[in-house]
């Protein structure tokens, strides 16, 4: 393998760019038109325009990718997380021209994909699942037909999409009432993000943990399962703090989750990196939910915690190596991790994306500190794709270790000019429940919820004077930028009349 | 020189003199002594010194002026949004906020830039407080814009599947 075109955008492609550069092989990235001057464009050893910005018309054309690969002189395409990593499709396309996909067969995609498949798959390797619909409820099933099902289920329950991921076209149901408006919201959101509008009922497990086991699979026959990720801190289904290990999970509880994974794998003959994702329900019992065939976000923790590169591997086992690990090191984590997944939104504005350029930007660094991160300062954080602009993660001697880090990590980091989610991330770092590893996948929700809730996170008297002090300070002797000094004044008439016009 | 500082609601006067190679900053009768050096075109290195103690708080603070006409100060670990003006320059500025719940006509405004998915209501339709008006998708997440209370649609500016700039005006509900 001499060169790896890399069929993404954001962090992600940085990071497997650097995977790259540490085994030698050269990388060809991609672009939009809005991406041209994206961090991985600038890292990449070449780059390739596959379309206008709109991901449909770029990232998601296999043609125009696979073409790039193919001018490129690539032999292999990566395809990070997202986008087309999970497209059956694309990873034929890949094989038919002739170019290694790094990731499972198109076959193994096609089978986990569909989450009712997967369901059955993993009863059969004896792996339990949330109870639920075993078929997809296709768009043309009729939402009197959708709630007799549900009736049968019970509520509360979930309604996911069959092509689903990444928490898009999922919706929790309380009642019969909710569910036309839950249906029509999650049918639309699926048909939209994957092309397909079929959905699943399952029933509700009143507070679960999401852990996850992320595996290894080589060509050779061997399955290797690693320590677990706990992921139960969600917002709206899409995971916002991972770490690992759980503090849940026992070393037996460990033993059965990561072999009932690695069957499940094993029933489909699974090759390269996939994780399986379970719900632990409070009586210790654990019920298979699907499996990412790809990738992870949060795939970092694992690394932190056992030392193996997971891209690296990805990149090894699609050259037909074989798995050298040893099995019990990588069940046997280091420490701990833990993974703040940073936004480009508004936490005090409800989440709202905060797209714009990063006039500043000011990266942790230090003991324990990583940042993944596809931003720099003077970029632009475009409106077409997923607002994650940085994976913070921070290693630790303990829990409490690995969490003093993460807030000096957060206080240390700096991204002036959009606003992003790092103040929620101080917030949660602050939460006594967080601190004591209370929580399940509801928590963010429930708190976020609360009656009579204040700012998120208020600013204290203190910051607020230094805040005021550094102010006046930099108004008082701010450089002027252009030419001749342009007295203070006349910059606020120019404010003033741009206020009056809005 | 003299300027006003609103955080939240709050507005306070700010008093800056300079004294030799020192800055003298006043809020609210008391004045700390402030050492400032420039580490950058919106980044400033601060020994603060208050009111005639010799130890000095180390602040390192920088500046973004944001769309919206806030500027965002970042002083230790913390991001704290304000506006600064000169004392008296225009007076008392009114935030022109989206969504308010006061009284008067809700503007219902694009928060971002996006599409247009569904527009859940129609000109005349009665509406009550948190009602789901319009569906904005923009980062690949959709984003039902909600009725700030009971009230009236009027106009319906934006149709589905109609792209628009953040601020734009969506409906109106008087």
């Amino acid at each position: 393998m001499k060169k790896v075109l890399i069929a993404n955008r954001g962090e992600i492609a940085v990071r497997v760019i650097r995977a790259c550069r540490d085994m030698g092989i050269a990388t060809a990235a991609v672009y939009s038109e809005c991406d041209r001057a994206a961090l991985h464009v600038r890292f990449a050893d070449e780059a390739w325009p596959v379309g206008p910005s709109a991901p449909r018309e770029s990232y998601l054309r296999i043609d125009a990718i696979v073409d790039a690969a193919r001018k490129a002189g690539a032999d292999a395409v990566h395809p990070g997380y997202g986008f087309l990593a999970e497209n059956e499709d694309f990873a034929a396309a890949c094989r038919d021209a002739g170019l290694i996909f790094i990731g499972p067969s198109p076959e193994a995609i096609t089978l986990m994909g569909s989450k009712t498949a997967a369901r059955q798959v993993a009863i059969k390797a004896g792996v339990t699942v949330v109870p639920g619909t075993e078929e997809p409820l296709a768009e043309s099933v009729s939402d009197a037909e959708v709630l007799e099902i549900a009736s049968g289920i019970g509520y509360p329950l979930m309604l996911k999409a069959v092509a689903g991921g990444g928490g898009k076209g999922m919706r929790m149901v309380a009642s019969a009432a909710d569910l036309p408006g839950a249906l029509r919201a999650a049918r639309s959101e699926a048909q939209s993000a994957f092309g397909d509008g079929a959905v699943y009922l399952e029933r509700r497990i009143m507070s679960p943990r999401h852990i996850e086991v992320q595996l290894l699979a080589d060509h050779h026959g061997t399955v290797l399962p690693f320590v677990e990720r706990e992921c139960s801190i969600q917002r709206r289904h899409q995971k916002v703090v991972e770490e690992s290990p759980s503090m849940v999970v026992s070393e037996s509880l460990r033993r059965r989750m990561t072999s009932a994974a690695a069957s499940v794998a094993k029933a489909v003959g699974y090759t390269n990196a996939g994780t399986i994702e379970f719900l632990l329900d409070e009586d210790g019992s654990f019920y298979f939910l699907e499996m990412n065939t790809r990738l992870q976000v949060e795939h970092p923790i694992t690394e932190m915690v056992t030392g193996v590169d997971l891209v690296q591997w990805q990149i090894r086992i699609a050259r037909g190596e074989k798995l050298t690990l040893d099995p019990e090191a990588l069940l046997t984590p280091r420490a701990h991790a833990i993974e703040c997944r940073i936004y480009a939104e508004d936490p005090d504005n409800g989440f709202l994306p905060s797209p714009g350029r990063i006039q500043g930007l000011r990266v942790p660094q230090g003991p324990g500190v990583r940042d993944d991160s596809g931003a720099y300062e003077g970029g632009e954080v475009p409106i077409f794709y997923d607002p994650m602009i940085s994976k913070l993660v921070t290693w630790g001697e303990t829990r409490d270790h690995a969490m003093q880090r993460m807030r000096r990590a957060l206080a240390e980091y700096q991204v002036r000019g959009i606003r992003t989610t790092i103040p929620f991330f101080q917030w949660i770092l602050e939460d006594e429940d967080f601190k004591a590893a209370r929580f399940d996948t509801s928590f963010i929700d429930r708190k976020l919820g609360a009656p009579g809730r204040g700012p998120l996170y208020p600013i204290d008297a203190a910051h607020e004077d230094l805040a005021t002090i550094a102010a006046a300070v930099q108004m008082f002797t701010k450089p002027v930028t252009n030419g001749a000094a342009a007295p203070v004044a006349s910059r606020w008439r120019d404010a003033a009349r741009v206020q009056a016009l809005r | 020189m003299n300027f006003e500082v609103e955080i939240g609601e709050r507005v306070r006067a700010v008093g800056v003199v300079r004294k030799g190679t020192m800055l003298h900053v006043t809020i609210d009768g008391t004045t700390h002594i402030v050492d400032a050096r420039r580490v950058g075109e919106s980044a400033l290195s601060l020994l603060v010194h208050a009111d005639g103690a010799a130890q000095a708080r180390s602040v390192d603070a920088s500046f973004a002026q944001m769309p919206g006409g806030d500027l965002d100060v970042h002083v230790d670990g913390r991001v704290v949004s304000l506006q600064i003006r000169p004392a008296g320059s225009f007076g008392r500025q009114k935030k022109a906020g989206p969504g308010g719940s006061g009284s008067g006509p809700q503007r219902v405004v694009a928060p971002m830039p996006g599409k247009v998915v569904r527009v859940l209501v129609k000109p005349g339709d009665e509406v009550k407080a948190r009602q789901g008006l319009v569906v904005v998708e923009a980062m690949k997440m959709e984003n039902e814009l909600k009725a700030a209370r009971d009230g009236r649609v009027r106009d319906v500016s934006v149709r589905e599947g109609q792209s628009v700039d953040a601020g734009a005006v969506l409906l109106v509900v008087e």
